[in-house]
Parts: C-alpha cells; structure tokens; sequence
C-alpha cells in the first residue's frame, strides 16, 4: 500500500508515486471529531493525536499534525493565559512581553523537550509516531526568528518596537528569539516530526518591503536555518504572498520546499522554483466555507494543473477554518485525488 | 530655492522615507520643510495625504505596497498632522467621529491601529474601543460619540463571520432603527481572501489594508453627514 510518506518522498525526488501528495490542516476540528469541547480537547496530547489520526484516517489525505495552535509556541516561553472559542481557534490572551523590560528579564529554556509545557506536545508527537511514524508525514509549526516576537508581544507592539523602536532592544530580543527557535527545532526533531513548517510573517513581501527583507529579515532566516540545517523545512508565510523572495531564500539557505500563498500565482512559483525544490500549492480556504461543490472542483482542477506538470508537486491547504462543511472538504479531497492521480493524462 | 520646489523636494523626501519604512528620516523632511517657511497646512495637505493617497493607488494599481509601509505610513501621518494642527492659522473642520475595535473573541490589534493614524491623519476623531469588543459596545459607543461609522477588525475566519462581530452589530443597528445613521465597515485578513466576504457579514463595506481603510471610512463618513 502507498503510503503519504511514499508520494511525499516521490514528490520531492521529482518522481511519480499514484498521486501527488495532498496536505490537509484540520486543527480545530478534532475536538468535534472526539466530541470535546476545544479546551478539554486541547488539554491533552493524547486528545490531539486521536484526532489528528482518526481526521486522516477518515478523509485519506497525506499528513498528520503536532500543532495544537499557534499561540503554543508562546505557552513555552510563559504565556499563562489562552482565550478559547468554540467557533475558531485559540488565541493567546495575554502576551509575555508587555514593556521593554519584560525582553530583558526573557528566559529561554535550556531544555524545550524537558519543559512542563511541552509535555503534552510530545505525549502527542509519541502517539503519532508510534502510531504512523514513517507512514504519514508527521507535521510540526515553528515560527522563524523575525515573527516569533508577534506571538510574545502582538504585532502591533513588535511592527512598533522593529521599526521605530531602540535597535538594542530589538536585537536583544530577536537574539533570544533565536536561540528558542534553535531549541525548538531540536526539541520537534528529536521528538519525532519529520515536516518542518518554518512560519515566517516577515519572509513575505505583502508584510515588508523587499528592501528590509533583504537587510533584515533574510539574514535572520539564513542564520535560522544555517544553526539547525534545511533538512524537513518547508517554507512558509502565514499565508501570505513570497514569489518574490523564493530564489533568493533558496539560493541562500537550500530550503527543500515552498508553501505558496493562495493569492500568489502558482504557475509562476514553479517557474521560480524551477525544479529545484517542492512547490507546494495551496487552496484559498476561506472561499472553501461558500464554495459551491463546482467552484471547488474547479479551483483543485486549476491549482492542480498549473502546478502538477513537470511534478515536484504537493496539493495543500491553509489552516482550515472550522466553519467549512465536512461535505466541502470531502468534494476538495477527491478532487486533489481524481484531478492528482499521475494515471491521468497529465502522467 | 522657490517655495514651490520646496514642497516638491519636500514631497519626494517624504514619500522615498514612508516606502522604506524610515520614520526619522520622514520626521526630518517635515521639520526641514517647515524651518524653510512651508506652512503647517502645506506640510499637512500637501505632502502628508497625498502621500497616503499615493499608497492607496499603488497598493491598488501594482499591489506593491507592503504592511510595514502602511503601519509606518499611518504612524508618522498621525504624528505630523497631530504637531501641525495646533500650529494651524484656524484650527481644521472636524470631518467626523468613527469608532473602532476588533471584533469579540479577536485580540489582534495592528490593523486597527493603522486605520486610526490613517483616519486622525485626515482630521477625522476615532474612539478606540480595543480589541475583543461585543456587538451592544460597538453601538452603545457610537450612539455616545455621535459617530457615523463603525470599524470592525476582525483577523480570523470565526470572528469575521461569527454572529457577533458585523452580524451582530448589524442586528443591534436594525433593532435599534440605527441603520441610515450609522454604517459598518469591515476589514482584516479574512476579508482580502474572499472579497464578497464583507456582504456576507452585512457591512456596508470594506477594505483590503489600513491605508486604504482611511480613504473609505472617510468617503462614508462623508457620505452620511450629507
């Protein structure tokens, strides 16, 4: 039986399994799935892992997940306070960093893998391995440098202090943010995850000029990746549009994959790409919560065509909000499988 | 040097600091401008809107204008024009009062922010009502500060569209016969991945960014007064 392991090491080697690789992020809806409200659900590592296999398990697609939400990367660095929503999902609530003090007196965890607060991420991470380890590629989120202060001050307060603030301060805080980020990585790695999702508000040209990107961003991601290596990392920026940086990112650091923004143009990430890495095309999933069966089918369909030529090609999406219909994401599903199959002409 | 040229120099200056995100640099061309003679109200309607409205057409004709552009562009436009008025021959007309917050259960904050410095910026009063506001205090507020527009930031999918971000205001608004009064505008990441999003919710309209969120509350604003 071919597995999702299988078509994403094909997909990456250039070559050609039954079919291209579909990711699919369902989140939050795992506490439906276990009938758990989102913070019971999200308690427990071992409520995430049995969601996450029992969503594959049910839908068929490639991947599974570790991330429980974003606002856990905060949690480890002391975040307390998390506002739940039975609609969406969790936010951080009350930020770690609140003045400029707060940067100074920031510690960052010898261990991550020995903290409190990643236990249940590894008794999640356990289950998945032991479960569907070197079958299913395990998924781990970890924010880059540059965007890990968001999480930990708000975006207002860090876009404040990154550019109209003191560059001492700055610094000092993006120097610990690297150091967790080295740790982090370590911690997910040894833990078992085998996709790296290397989250980079910043490596985006909708959020920075290119100018800054080039000066400030970009060596931030070089000396990421050059501290803990490119092997598993997938590039990415919270949705936001990068066609513009990809040949230099790839040129500099040797990412291996590229999860392109669904309102860049996928035809021309390939082009950029141009053989040298994955190119991860990726559905608008806010349409998908109105979407009309056709409109769906149509839009897999095109993705899917402007991107599968020539292979090196992965079918994925944002993180699924969780007002989509189940239907909705089946009628997605199917089409990436039908419209993905290397049986088809295209093969 | 003519005053004319000044105020061309003084533009350029301006616009090449706000594109590269330099505020010290934006702050120095202002401040050299008006020790050379360039009137506050020069430096305000000449130099510091325009250069907004020139972000709005470049995001809207080449799409190349970036966050980082629009938080430093509504930053230092809220402070210029916040140390020009008082220095003003006749203190400006008011053109209107917006209230504004990210909707319940929604704690991000930057979007909003951009909006507000965009919207001072054009001597329109904005009350901040924060992040995580119910529907009853976007219209309790409004009703307090005469306001005639209600901004409503909402960054994820499940506070754009929930009932209690636009959908709730909207029902208050028509239980309380408040909807020719007062309009809703929406704004935030949902809204730029789906672009009908904003009819879905029941605003009367939206925008894709910060900046360009000014220029629109300012239209309506406008709009309803007459």
């Amino acid at each position: 039986m071919i597995t999702g392991m299988d078509r994403l090491v094909a997909a990456i080697n250039g070559e050609k399994s039954d079919r291209i690789p579909v990711f699919c992020n369902l989140l939050d809806q795992g506490a439906r799935e276990l009938g758990m409200s989102p913070k019971e659900y999200f308690s427990k590592g071992r409520h995430v892992a049995e969601g996450q296999l029992r969503m594959r398990e049910k839908y068929g697609y490639d991947n599974v997940w570790s991330l429980f939400y974003v606002g856990k990367e905060a949690e480890l660095l002391g975040c307390r306070k998390i506002l739940y929503a039975e609609d969406g999902p969790p936010n951080v609530a009350d930020f770690v960093i609140k003045d400029y003090d707060d940067i100074a007196n920031l510690e960052i965890p010898d261990d991550i893998s020995a903290s409190p607060a990643f236990s249940e991420e590894r008794e999640c991470l356990r289950i998945l391995r032991a479960e569907v380890g070197g079958r299913y590629p395990i998924c781990a989120y970890i924010t880059a440098t540059m965007g890990l202060p968001a999480l930990l001050m708000g975006m207002e307060k860090w876009m404040e202090l990154l550019f109209l603030g003191p560059a001492g301060v700055r610094d000092e805080l993006l120097g610990k943010c690297h150091e967790f980020f080295v740790k982090e990585m370590r911690a997910y790695r040894d833990a078992g995850a085998d996709v790296l999702l290397y989250s980079d508000p910043f490596g985006s040209t909708d959020t920075v000029p290119m100018s800054f990107f080039t000066k400030h961003a970009l060596p931030w991601t070089v000396k990421d990746i050059e501290a803990v290596g490119s092997q598993g990392i997938v590039y990415y920026s919270a949705g936001s549009r990068f066609n513009r940086v990809i040949d230099t990112v790839l040129q500099k650091t040797g990412i291996g994959a590229f999860y392109i923004s669904p309102l860049d143009d996928i035809t021309e990430a390939k082009t950029i790409v141009d053989g040298r890495a994955l190119t991860c095309g990726v559905i608008n999933d806010i349409k998908l919560i109105d979407w009309s069966a056709d409109e769906i089918r149509d839009e897999v369909r095109r993705l899917i065509g402007a991107g599968m030529p020539g292979g090196r090609f992965l079918f994925g999406t944002l993180v699924m909000p969780l007002a989509i219909p189940e239907a909705s994401i089946r009628t997605m599903l199917e089409a990436a499988y039908e419209f993905g199959s290397w049986g088809r002409d295209e093969g | 040097m003519t005053d004319e040229i000044t105020i061309e120099e003084t533009i350029k200056g301006y616009n090449e600091a706000i594109f590269d995100t330099d505020r010290d640099r934006a702050l120095e061309v202002v401040h050299e401008a008006l020790a050379s003679g360039m009137t506050p109200e020069d430096i305000v309607f000449k130099v510091v809107l325009p250069a907004m409205d020139q972000m709005i057409r470049a995001i809207s004709e080449t799409l190349d204008a970036n966050l980082a552009q629009q938080y430093i562009t509504a930053q230092i436009a809220d402070s210029v024009v916040t140390e020009m008025i008082p220095k003003f021959k006749q203190a400006p007309h008011v053109a209107g009062h917006v209230v504004i917050g990210s909707a319940e259960g929604d704690l991000h904050s930057l979007g909003k922010r951009i909006v507000i410095g965009c919207l001072r910026a054009r001597m329109i009063e904005v009350t901040d009502l924060g992040v995580n506001v119910s529907p009853e205090t976007f219209v309790d507020e409004a009703l307090a500060h005469d306001a005639s527009v209600i901004g409503i930031s909402a960054m994820m999918a499940h506070t754009a569209r929930g009932p209690n971000g636009s959908l709730g205001v909207r029902r208050i608004l028509k239980e309380r016969g408040l909807e020719d009064r007062i309009k809703i505008v929406v704004g935030g990441a949902p809204y730029r991945f789906d672009d009908e999003l904003y009819k879905t919710v029941q605003a009367d309209a939206w925008a894709e960014d910060g900046v360009t969120a000014g220029g629109v509350i300012a239209r309506l604003t406008e709009g309803v007064r007459t």
